[in-house]
């Protein structure tokens, strides 16, 4: 299959630029409420493009990889918090992490593996079930995560928030990360295991008969998948500098699952545009909340309207664009 | 090359084919013919291992394959073409046609195979850029028979491959497949509805009825239907 090579490298390389522009203009208006929203909007975004990788290769939805975005925030933690803190507070951790701190890309390397190594462990059991059984599965699975993190005193701290992560992460480090996401999950879709992994997606049978061993090339895209969203919750946690467990559970699994679905679960332009497109209506509406002057009067809308706009995107994007804004096509 | 023997399947408790068996020769086109519901399918079905039978044993040269998995059986040499047109709607003919080599596990050749195997099919040679759901129903069927040929199959299960299709596309189909027995001494085992065009074209036929051969002989022999008939619908033509 020759493709010529521009063409075949186009999605990606213009994923990238426009990514590293938007970056470029918003760090030259240098205002900090902006690059705080673009930074957060990019680290979503890396975990968005990981959750396509699985779901939108395989076709089946997965409503726990925040779960691996909280395992790879809390991994990052135990790694880079100073040690006289970790003594006091979370007392349950080993030694090796206890008395010691890793340099920033080594923990959030050791979030993606330990992430990926969650994900090999519980693939392994779920995959082989069809895929509404194995969605359900995911979610028990992030339901799992969520009770274990906010009763593990001793190594969590349970309810209470996690203090002193190294704020490291700003435009510029979040946008390498997206760049490298972009890359990782375009390679993958358009690798072997990418294409069998699309094929059964379209037609488990004809997958089969074609001798492509499904149970395997789903195991192999969600470990990959896991390992992006745990570098992704990684850099949220050096972002922030707080973790706490509520951070990763439903409110923001139904932020990334709209970002994908508003985009179009079938591409990878979609997984970046649903984050753009999201991002940008959820900051409207925000500002919205918080109310602006009109002619005197203070006008705002009431609390929740961030919410109920997500839901109605949401809604009017499956109505009249069922395969996303991007159509899931790729650009 | 392929012995299947008193096999049974069942879906939860319903019997779908009870006891039945039969050969397939190397080089052999074999037909098994049959009213709806007559097992047809689910025998095929068996064979490859998308179902696994309750009893009985399915040999293919010399192995027992019953219950294995299916990608293990199309890896040793058995393709299923299996009803409807199965292709991968989303990905391009060159695509669908690439997910049929990479059981062979030669990287390099994927192209190479890709391009000999599209020269044979003109159609999909100037649609390759396709999405493969967009082709027209003839070209599906051409498609998941190309795409089966790139496995390298020595015997090929073929399910109903005229459903749905014009005569003249019907024709086509099957005159690429019996190229493909010609050329590459393939074996063919067909599942078909309609009797008349698969007389001329198999070497012997097996009519099945409630999950069972009603009756099998050479398709030479059965030219004239009456005992096709009889075994088909499974009385006797009543005449005034």
């Amino acid at each position: 299959m020759k493709i010529p090579l521009p063409a075949r490298f186009r999605t990606p390389v213009l994923l990238m630029a426009g990514l590293t522009l938007l970056v470029a203009l918003a760090t030259a208006i240098g205002s900090e409420q902006l690059n705080f929203t673009l930074t957060e909007m990019l680290i979503r975004m890396i975990v968005v493009i990981g959750l396509y990788m699985f779901v939108g290769n395989s076709g089946i939805m997965s409503f726990g990889h925040i779960g691996f975005m909280g395992i790879g925030a809390y991994v990052t933690a135990w790694a880079t918090l100073a040690p006289e803190w970790k003594q006091v507070m979370l007392q349950g951790l080993p030694a090796f992490l206890q008395e010691h701190t890793y340099p920033f890309p080594v923990a959030v390397l050791a979030s993606g593996l330990v992430a990926a190594g969650v994900a090999l462990i519980l693939g392994a059991a779920i995959m082989r079930l069809n895929g509404l059984a194995a969605s359900i599965a995911t979610f028990a699975f992030l339901a799992i995560v969520y009770s274990v993190y906010s009763n593990w005193e001793s190594v969590t701290g349970g309810t209470s928030s996690v203090i002193g992560i190294p704020t490291v992460v700003g435009p510029w480090t979040a946008v390498a990360f997206a760049c490298l996401a972009v890359v990782a999950a375009y390679a993958f879709q358009v690798s072997r295991y990418g294409l069998m992994l699309r094929a059964s997606r379209d037609d488990e049978v004809a997958a089969q008969s074609s001798s492509v061993d499904i149970v395997r090339v789903r195991l192999v895209a969600f470990v990959c998948s896991a390992f992006l969203v745990g570098m992704g919750g990684a850099l949220y946690a050096h972002f922030l500098g707080v973790l706490t467990t509520d951070a990763f559970y439903l409110a923001l699994s139904f932020v990334t699952l709209s970002m994908l679905v508003v985009g179009g679960i079938g591409s990878l332009t979609g997984a970046v545009a649903g984050t753009l497109a999201v991002t940008l209506i959820v900051e409207i509406l925000r500002a919205c909340e918080r109310g602006f002057a009109l002619g005197g009067a203070q006008i705002s809308l009431p609390r929740g309207s961030q919410e109920i706009g997500l839901g109605l995107a949401l809604a009017l994007v499956l109505i009249f664009r069922p395969a996303g804004i991007s159509r899931s096509r790729e650009l | 090359m392929l012995q299947v023997e008193n096999l049974h399947v069942s879906y939860g408790g319903i019997a779908a084919v009870r006891g039945l068996s039969l050969t397939v020769a190397a080089g052999e086109v074999v037909a098994i013919i049959g009213p709806n519901g007559a097992g047809k399918s689910t025998t095929l079905a068996a064979i490859a291992g998308g179902v696994s039978p309750r009893e009985g044993t399915i040999t293919y040269g010399g192995m027992g394959i019953t219950g294995r998995r299916p990608e293990d059986i199309a890896r040793m040499g058995v393709s299923l073409v299996p009803e409807g047109r199965h292709v991968f709607a989303t990905l391009t003919v060159e695509e669908n046609l690439a997910i049929g080599t990479y059981m062979l596990g030669h990287r390099s050749k994927t192209s190479a195979d890709v391009a000999a195997v599209l020269e044979r099919f003109p159609r999909l040679q100037e649609r390759r850029h396709f999405p493969a759901g967009r082709l027209s129903g003839g070209e599906q069927q051409m498609l998941v028979i190309a795409r089966a040929m790139l496995t390298q199959p020595k015997l090929m299960l073929v399910d109903e491959p005229s459903l749905g299709l014009a005569p003249l596309i019907i024709d086509q189909v099957y005159d690429i497949l019996l190229d493909l027995r010609r050329r590459q001494g393939l074996s063919l085992l067909i599942v078909e509805q309609s009797t008349s065009r698969i007389l001329k074209h198999a070497d012997r036929i097996y009519v099945v009825r409630s999950g069972a051969v009603q009756l099998v002989d050479r398709a030479q022999a059965l030219k004239d239907g009456e005992a096709i008939k009889r075994a088909y619908f499974g009385f006797e033509e009543v005449r005034a």
